[in-house]
């Protein structure tokens, strides 16, 4: 086996050599039909996957989701998008990194403290007269904290597809791990699953980053005061572990324009959210552009001709 | 399989897959399959027919396109919550409505003169609530507002760590008791004395209920963890902030070492009827002292008590008025 390129798998029912991507983690043999999992040598560089979440509706819905998310799309996506032919629909079960790890920061911050208070003030009433006026203000007052925060983080989920990029994956997340499942070959087989394409060192450093954003987020929603600001962090993960796990995702090729590529769109298996890229419509936005301008020109032309000599 | 978090020590339950608390995974309990010596596609094959399967959505399991039988699959690790451990009743149901009476003829100067003597008590039901008695230990970082070390603002930021140890905690998952009732209830059980509900459940008295658990087991911990996050910050405001007063506790957690016991605890729910009106009581099942409730009041026991202070602030005012005068 090539680890870079393909495979020779043989069919176990009717015998047949099938050539197959290397990471791919299933089949379906192209004479007899069997759906099958493809069993590997173990290798230092080859995961079994831990766990699995199935799909749990079938493609004719996910075609339907799609469609609702296209007609859906605002006025300055391409409009074609809304009427696109689906070309393509698969169900995968992509590879993920689950991760979870003890954050341990230190953080620093200014903490805004609100008072009020009475000042006076001078105005001109109408009659012209100069009077002293008080009022009350809401000032605030800044106060430094530093300090420290331990919590665990968990459900932090990086793709480890080459195929299929981090922030697509994110765009669909969550997946509700609740229905996580042990992986079991049952559970995937006759469906597309692969092997991770990413090294474990790449996905670490994918839910490290986002880990820490995760924590960043929650100092936020941990500091006191009225307000608070400059607040910044260093976090230390500890007792990291990183679980491989297959979540469901239609993947799905819209042809939006004949002289365009195809647009791909995906569907979280579990929960329906739908995301994809769709580009803006560059003449929808010429043409609103060149409509606000001639609107302005219009007022300007108004005020300058109606503006007595 | 693992029976303790590798990471937080937190209980674990067999259906576990990963830790409910910090997320790491529970290993798999027996050694995973022989790798094979060459690449090979399994089939996997239905058990009916004989025909290779596939996962169908639709019934989210391995199923025969032929026979459309289904493979027995891992079911959902999210189960309904059961109790695990039970309380008997220590307090009998005659006892009870004995508790009740005697509760009901010291309801104070308010309640109506022949409460205890006309009540009748409509029904009595021994009812076991459930609740999810906890274990852990904490180390929690704080941070809050006082008045403490204020400037020019009445509140100061403050922060701090705290290390903390919730032992035997009752945090209820009944619904047919208020929020209340149960944690006037709790301290009152022995609950050294649980025995294994289902011996105990099997032989429900007359009329009796076994409430139960209307939660599944994620939504439980949840709840579990959230009265701990509310608890760890009550105990911060109240001893850790310095200062007099105290705003905006915020925690964060390390749990180490949850445990997570479900029991069913004893109590009977009595309606009692009065002058035609129903209302409710509940008498503890192991300690009779405690019988919490509603109970009517006297109009005329009010209007009598108001009229007699009226009495006596004008009676001590025409005293005054004669010793000066």
């Amino acid at each position: 086996m090539d680890p870079a390129g393909s495979a020779h798998v043989e069919c176990g029912r009717c015998g047949a050599s099938m050539q197959l991507p290397s990471t791919a983690r299933t089949a379906v043999c192209p004479y007899c039909a069997a759906p099958a999992i493809v069993e590997r040598p173990r290798s230092a560089a080859s995961v079994d996957p831990a766990f699995t979440m199935g799909f749990v509706f079938e493609a004719s819905r996910a075609s339907e989701l799609v469609h609702r998310w296209a007609r859906a799309q605002g006025f300055f996506r391409e409009p074609g998008v809304r009427l696109a032919k689906v070309e393509d629909l698969r169900g995968v079960y992509l590879p993920a990194y689950l991760y979870s790890a003890v954050a341990r920061s230190r953080y620093s911050a200014l903490i805004g403290e609100d008072y009020t208070e009475t000042e006076t003030y001078t105005t001109t009433d109408a009659q012209g007269k100069t009077e002293t006026r008080t009022r009350t203000v809401t000032r605030t007052e800044h106060r430094p904290l530093h300090g420290e925060h331990a919590a665990y983080v968990a459900d932090v989920l990086v793709t480890a597809s080459r195929a299929l990029g981090n922030a697509e994956l994110e765009a669909v997340e969550p997946f509700d791990l609740r229905a996580i499942r042990r992986y079991d070959p049952s559970l995937v087989v006759g469906w597309i699953a692969e092997d991770p394409s990413m090294t474990a060192a790449e996905c670490y450093e994918l839910a490290r980053r986002e880990a820490v954003e995760k924590v960043g987020a929650s100092l936020h929603g941990f500091m006191p005061g009225d307000s608070h600001r400059d607040l910044v962090h260093q976090t230390w993960l500890e007792q990291e572990s990183l679980d491989l796990v297959l979540v469901p995702v239609w993947v799905l090729a819209l042809r939006y324009r004949e002289d365009r590529g195809l647009l791909r769109v995906l569907v979280n298996g579990q929960t329906g959210r739908v995301a994809g890229a769709v580009p803006w419509s560059r003449l929808r936005i010429a043409l609103a552009v060149a409509a606000a301008l001639l609107a302005v020109a219009a007022v300007v032309a108004a005020v300058i001709l109606l503006e007595p000599a | 399989m693992a029976t303790a978090c590798g990471r937080c020590q937190g209980a674990l339950d067999p259906e576990d897959l990963r830790c409910a608390l910090c997320g790491l995974a529970v290993p798999e309990g027996e050694g995973s399959a022989r790798a094979p010596d060459a690449a090979r596609a399994e089939i996997v094959r239905c058990v009916t027919c004989g025909a290779a399967m596939a996962y169908d959505a639709r019934v989210q399991a391995p199923a025969c396109a032929f026979c459309g039988s289904v493979t027995r699959s891992e079911r959902i690790d999210d189960p309904m919550e059961q109790a695990s451990h039970a309380l008997a009743f220590t307090v009998g149901p005659e006892r009870a409505r004995e508790v009740l009476r005697a509760w009901l003829s010291g309801r104070g100067i308010f309640a109506p003169a022949d409460l205890a003597t006309n009540a009748t008590v409509d029904h009595l039901r021994p009812l076991w609530w459930p609740a999810w008695i906890f274990s852990a230990l904490a180390d929690v970082w704080w941070t809050a507002d006082s008045d403490h070390g204020a400037h020019r603002s009445a509140w100061a930021p403050q922060n701090g760590r705290a290390a903390m140890r919730f032992e035997h905690l009752l945090v209820s998952a009944s619904r047919g008791l208020s929020y209340e009732e149960c944690a006037r209830l709790a301290p009152g059980y022995d609950l050294q004395r649980a025995a294994p509900a289902e011996g105990l459940l099997s032989a429900t008295p007359a009329g009796g209920v076994v409430e139960r658990f209307d939660v599944q087991r994620s939504a439980a911990r949840r709840r579990i963890l959230d009265a701990l996050t509310s608890m760890a910050g009550a105990e911060v405001g109240s001893r850790y902030v310095p200062g007099s007063r105290v705003r905006n506790v915020r925690v964060s957690l390390l749990l180490q070492s949850l445990t997570t016991r479900r029991f069913a605890l004893p109590a009977y729910v009595l309606a009692y009827r009065y002058e035609g009106r129903l209302y409710r009581a509940v008498v503890h099942g192991q300690d009779e002292r405690m019988v919490l409730g509603e109970s009517p009041t006297s109009v005329w026991r009010v209007l009598g008590v108001v009229a007699a202070v009226l009495l006596a602030v004008v009676l001590i005012a025409w005293i005054l008025s004669l010793a000066s005068g």
